[in-house]
C-alpha cells in the first residue's frame, strides 16, 4: 500500500490535468484576468494623457503606480479573486468527484482517503497559482511605471505580494475544502463567508474579526497606504489597515487556520459516505 | 471446505429512515456467484458494503478474511466495477486505466503495462489511446472492467456489468467473467436479468426489500420452496396413459398436457423424481425425456419473491 504522501502526489498527478482543463479553469481565468484587464486599461490611458499634457505643466496625482498596484493586489487580488477562487475550488474538491460520480474510482483504491483529498488539493493550488500569480506579474509590470513609479524599487513587494497571494490560496483552499468535506451546500456557505461574514466582522470592533483569513491577510500587505486626503477618507471608511496585528501574528494565525482545517478536512474524507449522495 | 471469499454477518444498511440491507448474513464462496435482485434491492448497496464504499450501519463484514471498512489496504485485492456511467472524460482509456492502477502502487511503467493488458483483455487495445468521452456505451463498460482488472485481483465485484451492452457485447463480456473465473479469480456479479446470471454461474445470492431470499445454487434454492409447485414436464409416447397413472402418486399436485408432454406440478420433487423413475423402470410406460422448467432462475426467483 502506497504511504499517504505517495499516494497524495498520484493523486495530484491524476487531478491536475483534469481541473486545468476543466469548465472552472476558464472561470478562473476570468476574475484573473480582471485586473489585467483594468491595469492594461489604466496604462493605456496614463499613457494617452502624457501625449495630451506633453509641453504643458505636467499633472500633480495623489497616487504613484506603486499604490495602485498595492490598491489592485489588496481589493482585486486578496479581497476578491483569492476567495472567490479558494471557494469555487476548496468546496468541489470533493463535490466534483461526488457530483460526477467518479469518487468511487478513487476510494475504491488502496491509498489512505484523506490522501485523495490532499492530492486534489495541491491539484487546486498548483492550478490556481499558474493562473493567478502570472496575472499578478501583468498587473505589475502595467501598473507600476505609473506616475514615475520604479519597477526595480518595487520588486521586492512584487515577491512578496506573489507569496501572500500564494498563503491566500492555500489558506482558503483549506478551508473551503473542509467546507466542501462536510457540508451538502458549500459553494452557498462558502459564497456567504467571503462576501457576507468576512467584508462585515474586519470592519467590526471587536474580536470576532478573528474568525476570518482576511483579517489576517491584511495585516501582511505590505505596501505603504498613501497618506493622501482621499486614501485617509478610504481607510477610515474600511477600518482595516489600522486594526492589523504584527506580522509575526497574522503568519501564525494562518498556519493554524491551514493546519486546522486542512487536518479537519482529510479527517473528514476518512470517516464520511460519500456513495451515499448519489 | 474453502473459507469465504466474502462473509457477511448481521448486516444491516439504513439511509436515515430508509433501510438498504436488513440483516443480511451470508457467505459468498470463491468462483462466480451471482447477486441477482429487481431494481432496488440492495444488490448495489451489499457491494458497495463489501468494497469498502459504505460503512455497515449494524453487523460484521469480511473480505478475504479481513474487515473491509476504513481499512484501505484491502482494497488491493478487490477490483470494483461500479454501475454508474461516470469517468474522467476527457482523459484516453489508457491514462484513466493506467492512473488509477498507479494507486495500487504500480510505478509509470508497470501500470501502463498492466492498463494496456487490461484494454487488450476487454478488447479495447484498439481504441485505448482514445478520450473516454468518445467511448460508446459498450466501450465504456468495457474500460470500467478493465480498470477493476488491471491490478489483477483476487476478488472481482461488478455492479450490473452487462447492463447496456448490446448481445454480441454481453456475449463477450459473459465469457469475460468466466474466462476470469476459470483463472482463479472469485466473482461477484450483480443483475435484475436472471437470464445473465445463469449463463454465468448456478450459484447465486437472491436478494430483496434488503434481505437475502436465498442463498446457494439453484438446486439448493428449489429446497427451499417445497411449499411452491415444481413444475416437471415429461415427454411420453401414451400421455394420458401416464397422466391416469401420475395421478394416484400423493406427491402430485396438478396435471396438464402440452402436445406430446406432461406437466406436472409437484410439491415434494425428489420424492416425484423417484416415484418417476420407479415407474419408468417397470417398462409399461415409456418415458422419453424429463426436464425441469423451474430450475430456470425466474422461476425460483418469481417463487421466492411472491412468498
Amino acid at each position: 500500500m502506497l504511504s499517504f504522501g505517495r499516494a497524495a502526489v498520484r493523486v495530484f498527478d491524476l487531478s491536475l490535468g483534469e481541473m486545468l482543463w476543466s469548465r472552472r479553469t476558464v472561470f478562473m481565468a476570468v476574475v484573473a484576468g480582471g485586473p489585467m484587464v483594468i491595469a492594461v486599461a489604466l496604462r493605456i490611458a496614463a499613457t494617452s494623457a502624457a501625449v495630451r499634457l506633453t509641453g504643458s505643466p505636467g499633472p500633480s496625482f495623489a497616487l504613484g503606480g506603486p499604490d495602485i498596484f498595492g490598491l489592485m493586489i489588496w481589493a482585486f487580488y486578496l479581497r476578491f479573486t483569492v476567495p472567490v477562487l479558494g471557494v469555487f475550488y476548496g468546496t468541489s474538491l470533493i463535490a466534483d468527484e461526488v457530483e460526477d460520480g467518479t469518487l468511487t474510482y478513487l476510494f475504491s483504491r488502496p491509498i489512505p482517503r484523506g490522501a485523495i483529498l490532499v492530492g486534489k488539493y495541491l491539484a487546486y493550488l498548483v492550478c490556481t497559482s499558474v493562473v493567478v500569480l502570472p496575472s499578478v506579474v501583468v498587473v505589475y509590470f502595467s501598473v507600476v511605471p505609473l506616475f514615475g513609479g520604479s519597477v526595480g524599487a518595487g520588486f521586492p513587494s512584487l515577491v512578496v505580494d506573489l507569496g501572500l497571494i500564494g498563503v491566500g490560496l492555500a489558506v482558503y483552499g483549506a478551508a473551503f475544502a473542509f467546507v466542501g468535506a462536510r457540508l451538502r451546500r458549500p459553494l452557498l456557505s462558502g459564497l456567504l463567508f467571503i462576501f457576507g461574514w468576512e467584508p462585515v466582522v474586519v470592519l467590526v470592533p471587536g474580536y470576532m474579526k478573528n474568525l476570518s483569513v482576511a483579517y489576517y491577510l491584511q495585516g501582511l500587505v505590505p505596501h505603504a497606504a498613501p497618506q493622501d486626503e482621499p486614501m485617509t477618507l478610504l481607510r477610515s471608511a474600511l477600518q482595516t489597515f489600522d486594526a492589523a496585528p504584527a506580522a509575526w501574528v497574522c503568519l501564525l494565525a494562518l498556519a493554524v487556520i491551514w493546519a486546522v482545517t486542512l487536518g479537519a478536512a482529510v479527517l473528514t474524507v476518512e470517516r464520511r459516505e460519500y456513495v451515499l449522495e448519489r | 471446505m474453502t473459507d469465504p471469499v466474502v462473509a457477511v454477518e448481521g448486516l444491516s444498511k439504513w439511509y436515515g429512515q430508509v433501510i438498504g440491507l436488513n440483516d443480511v448474513t451470508a457467505s459468498i464462496p470463491p468462483g462466480i456467484t451471482g447477486l441477482l435482485g429487481p431494481n432496488g434491492a440492495g444488490k448495489s448497496t451489499l457491494m458497495k458494503v463489501v468494497t469498502g464504499q459504505l460503512q455497515p450501519s449494524q453487523g460484521r463484514v469480511a473480505v478475504l478474511g479481513a474487515p473491509i471498512w476504513g481499512n484501505p489496504s484491502a482494497y488491493a485485492a478487490i477490483g470494483y466495477c461500479p454501475d454508474q456511467d461516470a469517468f474522467y472524460e476527457r482523459m484516453t482509456g489508457l491514462e484513466w486505466v493506467a492512473a488509477l492502477t498507479r494507486l495500487h502502487g504500480f510505478d509509470d511503467d508497470a501500470a501502463a503495462a498492466a492498463a494496456r493488458k487490461a484494454l487488450e483483455t476487454v478488447d479495447l487495445a484498439e481504441a485505448a489511446d482514445k478520450k473516454i468521452g468518445a467511448y460508446s456505451k459498450g466501450m465504456r463498460q468495457r474500460v470500467k472492467l478493465a480498470q477493476a482488472i488491471a491490478h489483477d485481483p483476487r476478488l472481482l465485484v461488478l455492479d450490473e456489468p452487462l447492463a447496456g451492452l448490446d448481445p454480441l457485447g454481453r456475449r463477450r463480456t459473459i465469457n469475460l467473467i468466466k474466462a476470469w473465473a476459470r483463472a482463479g479469480k472469485s466473482i461477484i456479479v450483480s443483475s435484475h436479468i436472471l437470464h445473465e446470471i445463469e449463463l454465468m454461474t448456478r450459484s447465486i445470492l437472491l436478494i430483496d426489500h434488503g434481505r437475502i431470499l436465498a442463498e446457494g445454487n439453484v438446486h439448493q434454492i428449489r429446497d427451499l420452496i417445497d411449499e411452491h409447485p415444481h413444475k416437471v414436464r415429461i415427454r411420453t409416447p401414451v400421455p394420458r396413459v401416464l397422466a391416469r397413472r401420475l395421478l394416484d402418486l400423493p406427491d402430485v399436485i396438478g396435471l396438464s398436457f402440452e402436445e406430446d408432454r406432461i406437466v406436472v406440478d409437484t410439491g415434494r420433487p425428489d420424492d416425484f423424481y423417484s416415484a418417476l423413475t420407479t415407474l419408468a423402470a417397470e417398462g409399461e410406460i415409456a418415458v422419453d425425456e424429463v426436464t425441469s422448467p423451474d430450475d430456470s432462475l425466474q422461476a425460483v426467483f418469481s417463487y421466492l419473491v411472491k412468498s
